[in-house]
């Protein structure tokens, strides 16, 4: 799969027919991947495919000018599309590299199932429905579910939707929709106030960085309206009370944008579960509009449709 | 010669609830749901099994994500206001990393020499710092590129080395010699301990392997400072978060916001940073409109503008924009690859 993207963007490129690759090369750091955002054909050897594919790249798309190639994995292909929906890029500009995904390793996890620090391990490896981790010369076996990011386990979509060129077989994901929804679930099981005191405590800690609104696709706004000072509407200052506020407008922002790819929660250096709020928009959604973002270019974006029937169903 | 005491690791506790006494202890704790330096509850000492070091710096102790700057009332003569109560209780930190404390004693250059900034100068002068030798530094750590050992500190008032079951106790300045004067309970060090301790000291210091070439770094960031292709390739990926700069020990950029709701109101200063594209936008513009204006800027303020003002680069390496960072972007890997040859 590796060599034939590396070949397919290398021809890509050499043809003319993109500007930009958009792949993942190796990362600094162990089992680290990291963006590569290229114009040359001699970077294509670079590229890797591998459980470590962390980025969803759509969030790149709008950065470079040109046609672009990218590399896309289920959740990706869709955010592309639904980039495409609001109109931010075209779909003649873009050539999807569909990569079937079997998940992506949370590495967190992983660190947490053997008790060590991510550059302690000596190698993690997929086999089949196992994740092997090797650590102090021993090798241990996990079932992957125990080892992938929480959102791999709820995936619908492994395989991309929309591609121009698939990379392989389309995959099935090792679903495990009970540990996916678990931090979910034991919110719901709580009382109002319970859950208020839990949100509250999770967002004293939030440093507003941006990272999850930054590392977003379906956040594209050219000034978010936490920067907007007329009217403002919250403090640039991380109190508890601006930091929620903050998260549940951009929660509302992206519903129906929102694929589950899960980079808001992953990059979040203060750990706040993000997902447990993004998931449960993108059931909502589901649920009330029957709709799943980023499946259809065609369709208009769920934002800015409206049905007479809707108003049926939400406003009794 | 200066004696040099111990202290079993089982007795920390007892020797921190002793401190606590005459100070706020602050230890490494997750209990906020992040590491970071917290008030110590008066018992845990698990944090001596997990810590290598906290995601949230030291200098957050002393230079906070957001604080009060001054509170204010309106009526019909104007504005009356109020300054923060300043806390009485002194800060001592258990467990500094050598990285950690040079990153304040770079950021008392700003605080300190460049203007006085009271807030910061309040909590840090009348703070103890209890330096803790890293026996496990991070793959990302270079800190030994940048003239720090990971063991070894002059920045802290007392340092502590791990010797085994033991840790050596050793008095940097005059305020940790006083310290120890009133502390009972320490052992005197013997010959042997000193010797474990100096190779423990060896030991930590090879362990960090990522390495970056500072010599002439100044000069190479002018040569290179102006190679808009060069930095356009290197930020491609960078997505402007908050990061690298909010998590970094030695940044120290703030915004000040008021917020007035009816007739009273508060002025806040919290974390800014030059990766924002609305940095500076309240007092003027930001002239660095493009990202890798943007990127350049925090390298180059690092590396070059710093080591320019203040004859110290503010950078000690202690991998923290590198292991947080959203898209692994690299600062060493950057510095390595400057295209220039001086
Ligand atoms: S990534 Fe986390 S800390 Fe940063 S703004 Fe978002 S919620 Fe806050
Ligand atoms: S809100 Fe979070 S999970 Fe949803 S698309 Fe954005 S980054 Fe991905
Ligand atoms: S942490 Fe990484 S992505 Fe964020 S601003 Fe720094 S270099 Fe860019
Ligand atoms: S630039 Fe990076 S490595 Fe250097 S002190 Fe700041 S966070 Fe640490």
């Amino acid at each position: 799969m590796e060599q034939r993207l590396r070949n397919e963007a290398k021809a890509l490129l050499e043809q003319g027919k993109v500007d930009w690759i958009i792949g993942f090369e190796s990362g600094s750091l162990k089992f680290a991947t990291t963006p590569l955002i290229t114009k040359d054909k001699n970077d294509a050897d670079r590229l890797v495919i591998n459980p470590f594919m962390v980025n969803n790249l759509a969030n790149f798309l709008t950065e470079v000018k040109g046609r672009v190639g990218i590399v896309a994995k289920g959740c990706d292909s869709r955010s592309i599309v639904s980039l495409m929906q609001d109109n931010k890029v075209a779909r003649e500009d873009v050539v999807i590299l569909g990569v079937p995904c079997r998940g992506i390793i949370d590495l967190s996890k992983v660190e947490r199932l053997v008790g060590k620090e991510r550059d302690e391990l000596d190698d993690i490896t997929r086999e089949g429905d196992k994740v092997a981790i090797k650590v102090d010369g021993e090798k241990k076996e996990f079932l992957a579910t125990e080892a992938l990011f929480d959102n791999c386990l709820a995936c619908e979509f492994p395989t991309p939707q929309e591609y121009d060129i698939l990379l392989g077989e389309p995959s099935t994901s090792v679903v495990n929709k009970p540990a996916a929804q678990e931090k979910i679930e034991k919110l719901k099981e709580m009382t109002p106030e319970q859950r208020w005191e839990f949100w509250k405590n999770e967002f004293s800690r939030c440093i507003r960085c941006y990272a999850c609104r930054n590392v977003c696709p379906a956040c594209f706004c050219q000034r978010c309206f936490v920067e907007e000072t007329e009217p403002q509407w919250v403090l640039p200052v991380p109190r508890w009370q601006d930091n929620l506020i903050f998260q549940i407008v951009r929660n509302i922002h992206v519903a129906g944008r929102c694929t589950d790819c899960g980079e808001c929660e992953r990059v979040c250096p203060v750990n706040i579960p993000l997902r447990s709020l993004t998931k449960e928009m993108y059931d909502l959604v589901d649920e009330l509009f029957h709709y799943k973002a980023g499946m259809d270019k065609e369709a208009a974006p769920l934002l800015i449709a409206y049905e007479y029937a809707e108003a049926e169903d939400l406003f009794r | 010669m200066s004696s040099k005491k111990k202290i079993n690791k089982k007795d920390i506790g007892k020797l921190l609830s002793r401190w606590s006494q005459q100070f706020t202890v602050l230890a490494p704790s997750m209990e906020s749901g992040v590491a970071t330096m917290a008030e110590w509850d008066g018992k845990d000492t698990s944090f001596l099994d997990w810590y290598r070091n906290t995601v949230i710096p030291p200098k957050a102790n002393f230079f906070p994500p957001m604080e009060e700057m001054f509170s204010f009332q309106k009526d019909r003569e104007g504005y009356h206001i109020e300054l923060p109560l300043v806390n009485e209780h002194k800060q001592l930190i258990f467990g500094i990393r050598p990285c950690d404390a040079k990153a304040l004693a770079i950021l008392d250059m700003t605080f300190e020499e460049a203007y006085e900034d009271p807030y910061y100068l309040a909590k840090r002068n009348s703070a103890v710092l209890v330096g803790l030798g890293c026996t496990n530094p991070y793959d990302s750590c270079f800190c030994t590129s940048l003239g720090i050992s990971p063991a070894e500190s002059t920045d802290v008032d007392l340092m502590l080395t791990d010797i085994g079951d033991q840790f050596l106790i050793e008095e940097v300045t005059d305020k940790g010699k006083e310290l120890i004067a009133k502390t009972s309970g320490l052992k005197e060090a013997t010959e042997t301990d000193e010797a474990r301790a100096k190779e423990a000291k060896e030991t930590s210091h090879n362990k960090v392997t990522r390495k970056i070439n500072t010599e002439g770094i100044e000069d190479k960031l002018l040569a290179c400072f102006d190679d808009e292709d060069y930095w356009e390739k290197i930020a491609a990926k960078c997505i402007s978060c908050g990061i690298c700069t909010f998590l970094c020990p030695t940044c120290y950029c703030f915004d000040i916001n008021d917020e007035l709701v009816k007739q009273q109101g508060a002025r806040f200063r919290s974390w800014d940073s030059c990766a924002f594209p609305l940095y500076t936008k309240m007092p003027m513009e930001n002239p660095r409109l493009e990202k890798w204006r943007r990127v350049r800027q925090r390298v180059c303020h690092k590396f070059e503008f710093y080591p320019m003002t203040f004859n110290v680069i503010a950078c000690t390496g202690c991998g923290r924009c590198i292991r947080l960072c959203p898209v692994n972007w690299d600062i060493t890997r950057v510095l390595e690859s400057l295209p220039v040859k001086v």
